[in-house]
């Protein structure tokens, strides 16, 4: 226990260095630019940074993509609240009071409490993050090839979760990503498997080139294709950017009941921040004293819905870092990061790794700090980048998925394989296919097929050893919720979308106007 | 204010394409007398940055710059099981300017498998770096086997039931359970684990019997651990009471992994030999020393290092459908 404490002090000694200091700042910043954009998401945010953190210090590089991810699920806010777009999917839910607001030229007063309670969600999923990874770890030594097996079922089902509205098309795109995932050497018998007499497969699709492919590159052709138009003119506001003492004594319980859902949200598979911030929402309006000003520019209702999408970010690390089960796209992004780190999902994490894991805990923390110091001081600046041109954004992007994806193993390779999975993400998304569960797909695959492959192997063929732990049951139960969960959670967003917005969410005047990719 | 941002954007877009430039150094071949670098030396790793051939070679490479007279930049190639950067490594320009690790035996699989498209032919031994051995193992607590022998009369008493995590299919490590299983005349299940830190935690978490691996890789973790047997025709002196496999009639070889440090084959002798002489003298500074001490250094010079690679070729080719099967 008091080594676990000083474990965790030493997180935060080795994590306030200058340089890291410094790419918090950076990584927070880039964030909320890469959110309040509404052409960019979140996960694309994060795989379009990730080759950038591969030569910094393992530490230093996840720090930096955690930073990114709390900064971009933040950001979203901005445009939200300034010209009622949304920049990511998780915000949809400020909008609608946060619009209000800047109507009624409280726009300085939303963008404060959208920042106030997205540090506050932020800050207080940090501590399930310290409780229960180190639980989850530790349960893992109990691993072996069947349990490994079912924990990538598990994992798939996740597939159900982000495939929003056909699960048929979620299940297309994650055998489409399947069947990728068995290039490369055959797991038990070193077989070469569909590699084009190219040793360049031989460890299978590199994950990183795909995740740029997939989610930087093929936004990219989306948006080439778009006409250009100028966006709306962000409201220029007066207003100071505070709130009174009995304002912030007022949204104190909504921020608490939000980051509640959030955590939780982000703890369970299949469901991310675009869930969890329509549930905070509408439980904020449940509770409220004041359902009246609902609707016309509520405090409570942006704080509800900030606080709760970025509790999100917190407990979506849980099993990710842990199982090595990515519970949502942003995080299977983040993923990549964290293998290429050499950080493995494990034991391990709090053993051998403790030092480097608790340092990323205790930069997650100060991330929360930067997002409110930068979110409040830069947001004039960031609400006019939000209105950046696509003619400079395309450019600029397609570049940075260049580099990034030649700067791995600077192979020219990398980038043709980058490229054909921006082809291949476009075509997907134009029929609707979901390009989140290919990469869960790739990731989770070769778990699966060596845990199966290896336990029946072990067992003679028989496979009854898939059943034959406590374990194997348990997670076997979690793949039965996890099948079912995403039915439930599609109908409780429905029934959440309707309540909060009072009409029906496909209807073409609604504010969602982005991409509906799950991140 | 938007001229501004495009600015800003473009600076940036500079500075990660500055950051992926560098390494593209030309310098003119000696063209007679003893060779001396120009400019930066690339020390080519074929696995990535962080991983265990990576920091032996960036211990190496970082003393070696006093001897070398110039910068070492090590430069991660990975993928394809190594075999990307040794491919780029043999076509590298043979002005002594780019010289490699070469890992053995993975450098010598990834010929057997057609991986590259190189031959041993295409590279110049300049001398070897590291060597360590293999040993067999069990779990700390498995009372079945105190010794070799137990585990054997176990294996043979229970044909295709003992268990052995490796650390790929058909990689060192499985080469090493295989070698010692055969001699011991025993059958088994391999369990591929992925790699080394994963195949002990199939041992340490039951899923695996018994597992081989190197010496260097349970440092710090001794006690979790029961040697049982290590290979080569001496004991070893860190472990004096562990038996070599062929003092009880097993396998009885010298079973391990090497890294060789090795130049593209057109280099002139001039450069392997100031190499040679300059990672020698490296190997022998008490601060590498004292820096190196988690990995087993073990310097050779050219002809036995040449003779080393030959031997580790020969014996993976031998390793042919009759090896794999009992």
């Amino acid at each position: 226990m008091l080594e676990t404490l000083s474990l965790m002090g030493a997180g935060f000694v080795n994590a306030l260095t200058p340089i890291n200091l410094l790419m918090m700042a950076a990584g927070v910043a880039m964030g909320i630019v890469i959110g309040c954009m509404p052409g960019l998401s979140a996960a694309m945010g994060v795989a379009l940074m990730l080759p950038l953190t591969f030569t910094m210090k393992a530490e230093t590089g996840l720090i930096v993509l955690g930073a990114i991810y709390c900064g971009a699920i933040f950001g979203g806010s901005i445009s939200a609240i300034l010209i009622h777009t949304p920049g990511t999917p998780a915000s949809a839910a400020t909008a609608i009071e946060g619009y209000q607001m800047t109507l009624k030229g409280k726009a300085g007063k939303a963008l404060f409490t959208a920042c106030y309670a997205s540090f506050w969600g932020g800050l207080l999923s940090c501590i399930s993050l310290y409780f229960f990874a180190p639980l989850l770890a530790q349960l893992t030594l109990k691993f072996r090839s069947a349990e490994y097996f079912w924990l990538s079922i598990f994992g798939l089902t996740i597939i159900a979760g982000v495939s929003g509205k056909s699960i048929t098309k979620g299940l297309i795109s994650g055998a489409f990503g399947l069947l990728l995932s068995t290039i490369g050497l055959d797991p038990v018998t070193g077989a070469k498997r569909v590699m084009f007499g190219q040793a360049y497969f031989a460890e299978g699709i590199n994950t990183t080139c795909a995740l740029i492919g997939l989610f930087s590159m093929s936004q990219v052709f989306i948006l080439a294709e778009k006409k250009i138009v100028e966006r709306a003119q962000a409201t220029k506001f007066t207003d100071k950017m505070s709130l009174t003492r009995d304002e912030r004594k007022m949204i104190r319980p909504t921020i608490v009941r939000s980051w509640l859902i959030g955590n939780i949200i982000g703890i369970l598979p299949g469901a991310g921040a675009a869930i969890a911030c329509f549930l905070g929402y509408n439980t904020s309006k449940q509770f409220s004293k004041h359902k009246e000003a609902f609707g016309h520019g509520s405090i409570e209702g942006v704080a509800g819905s900030e606080a709760a999408n970025n509790a999100v970010t917190g407990g979506s690390l849980i099993p990710t870092l842990t199982l090595g089960i990515p519970g949502e796209s942003v995080t299977a992004v983040l993923m990549g990061g964290l293998v290429i780190q050499g950080l493995a999902p494990g034991p391990e994490l709090f053993g051998k790794y403790a030092a480097m894991t608790y340092t990323f805990f205790a930069g997650f923390v100060l991330v929360q700090f930067f997002m409110l110091g930068i979110g409040l001081l830069g947001c004039r600046g960031f609400a006019q980048i939000s209105r950046l041109s696509d003619a400079i954004l395309i450019p600029c992007v397609t570049v940075l998925c260049c580099v990034g994806s030649y700067a791995i193993h600077k192979n020219i390779l990398d980038i043709v394989v980058m490229m054909t999975f921006g082809v291949i993400g476009y075509l997907m998304r134009k029929f609707d296919l979901n390009t989140a569960a290919v990469v869960l797909a790739l990731i989770l695959g070769p778990i699966g097929e060596k845990g199966l492959r290896n336990a029946l192997k072990s067992s003679g063929g028989n496979p009854m050893i898939l059943f034959s732990s406590v374990v194997c049951w348990v997670l076997i139960a979690l793949c039965v919720v996890g099948i079912l969960s995403p039915m439930f959670m599609g109908k409780l967003e429905k029934k959440a979308e309707k309540e909060a917005t009072g009409a029906d969410p496909e209807s073409p005047d609604e504010v969602v106007d982005i991409d509906v990719e799950n991140d | 204010m938007k001229k501004l941002l495009a600015l800003a954007l473009a600076l940036c877009m500079i500075f990660a394409l500055a950051a992926c430039g560098g390494g593209g150094t030309s310098a003119a071949p000696a063209a007679s007398g003893p060779f001396k670098p120009d400019g930066p030396v690339t020390l080519i790793v074929a696995y990535k940055a962080g991983s265990g051939t990576d920091g032996p070679a960036r211990i190496l490479a970082q003393f070696a710059e006093k001897y070398i007279g110039q910068t070492v930049v090590v430069e991660n190639v990975d993928g394809g099981s190594g075999s990307i950067g040794w491919s780029q490594l043999a076509a590298a320009d043979p002005d002594g300017m780019t010289i490699g690790v070469m890992n053995l035996p993975n450098f010598n699989n990834s010929i057997v498998n057609e991986l590259g498209t190189y031959t041993t032919a295409d590279f110049k031994a300049i001398c070897n770096h590291v060597t360590e051995t293999s040993i067999v193992i069990v779990r700390a607590d498995d009372d079945r086997f105190p010794d070799l022998k137990s585990l054997v009369e176990f294996g043979k008493a229970n044909p295709d039931t003992l268990k052995a995590s490796t650390n790929g299919a058909k990689a060192s490590n499985h080469i090493g359970a295989q070698a010692f299983a055969k001699s011991a005349g025993f059958s088994y299940i391999d369990i591929n684990a992925g790699g080394t830190a994963d195949q002990l935690l199939s041992l340490r978490n039951t899923e695996s019997d018994f597992t081989v691996v190197k010496l260097g890789d349970i440092a710090g973790q001794e006690s979790a651990y029961r040697v049982l047997g290590i290979f080569g025709a001496e004991r070893d002196s860190r472990i004096p009471d562990v038996p070599t496999l062929g003092e009880l009639g097993y396998y009885k070889d010298w079973l391990g992994s090497s890294r060789a440090i090795v130049a593209p084959a057109g280099v002139s002798d001039e450069v392997i030999a100031f190499y040679e002489e300059a990672l020698k003298k490296t190997m022998e500074d008490p601060d590498y020393i004292a820096a190196a001490s988690s990995f087993d250094t073990n310097f050779l010079d050219h002809t036995a290092t040449a003779a080393l690679i030959e031997q580790q070729q020969a014996f993976a080719e031998s390793l042919g459908d009759d090896f794999w099967s009992f």
